[in-house]
């Protein structure tokens, strides 16, 4: 489990974390790559829209490895939003009219098998699995 | 990350190495802006040395790349490490940049 406060600096203590669960779990480096983006799109979200006040926030991440299923919690007690309700990207626009932004959650999706979200006791739960039979 | 600018008559190569990601866009935008402000209208950016980006990053990419098409100008992209590639692969972005395997293909366009 790994504990970060609702600040951007943190997603460096975040990718280290990473660095040092994919030794010991043995996971390829294009995984890690992966699984790091999908947390550094998660987590600023979070700590980029889901607070309103100036207060330190703790967020939660829980990693398992289940045989080869791979699955990351994320809890935080920002407000109540659902990320899976967001609706993607058209991807196909020409670059004039593609918007600069939006592709956090969408990358999210595409990366992970399944994406998951919970709203229990004030807290939002993202539960994100993903195979990583390679 | 780390930032290298080489300009020459015609052109300008950005070199970036390292990550960049939320807590770097900032400066990656900054550094970016100051060679579209100094006119120059063919910018070569060279990723070879880029392991890592998240969606703060390809935001930058995506302006630098409309602030170029204003000016009629060029924004072209070089030696993308696979991971990288997958990422413009799976966000639509492969079929927007020039995307180029090395930089003399790059220079040649």
């Amino acid at each position: 489990m790994l504990q970060v406060n609702n600040q951007v600096d943190e997603l460096t203590r975040v990718a280290g974390f990473l660095e040092e669960l994919g030794e010991e779990w043995g996971l390829a480096m294009p995984l890690i790559f992966s699984l790091n983006l999908v947390l550094e799109e998660a987590l600023t979200n979070i700590i980029s829209y889901g607070y309103d006040d100036e207060s330190m926030h703790t967020i939660k991440i829980y990693f398992r490895k289940n045989g080869e299923v791979l699955s990351i919690s994320i809890i935080d007690d920002g407000h109540e939003y659902d990320p899976t309700l967001r609706s993607d990207p058209d991807i196909t626009l020409s670059a004039e009219e593609r918007p600069v932004g939006g592709l956090g959650i969408f990358l999210i999706k595409k990366v992970m098998d399944n994406v998951e979200y919970q709203r229990k006791e004030n807290q939002n739960y993202l539960i994100l699995t993903k195979n990583i039979k390679s | 990350m780390k930032i290298q600018v080489e300009a020459t008559d015609g052109y300008t190569i950005v070199s970036v190495d390292g990550r960049v990601d939320a807590t770097n866009a900032n400066e990656f935008e900054k550094s970016m802006m100051k060679v579209v402000e100094e006119g120059c209208t063919k910018i070569i950016l060279d990723c070879s040395g880029l392991n890592y980006i998240s969606s703060s990053g390809l935001r930058i990419f995506l302006i630098v790349l409309k602030k170029m098409m204003a000016i009629k100008g060029q924004f072209i992209l070089c030696n993308l490490q696979p991971e990288i590639k997958e990422i413009f692969d799976i966000s639509g972005l492969s079929s927007i940049f020039p995307i180029y395997t090395n930089k003399e293909a790059a220079l040649a366009t």
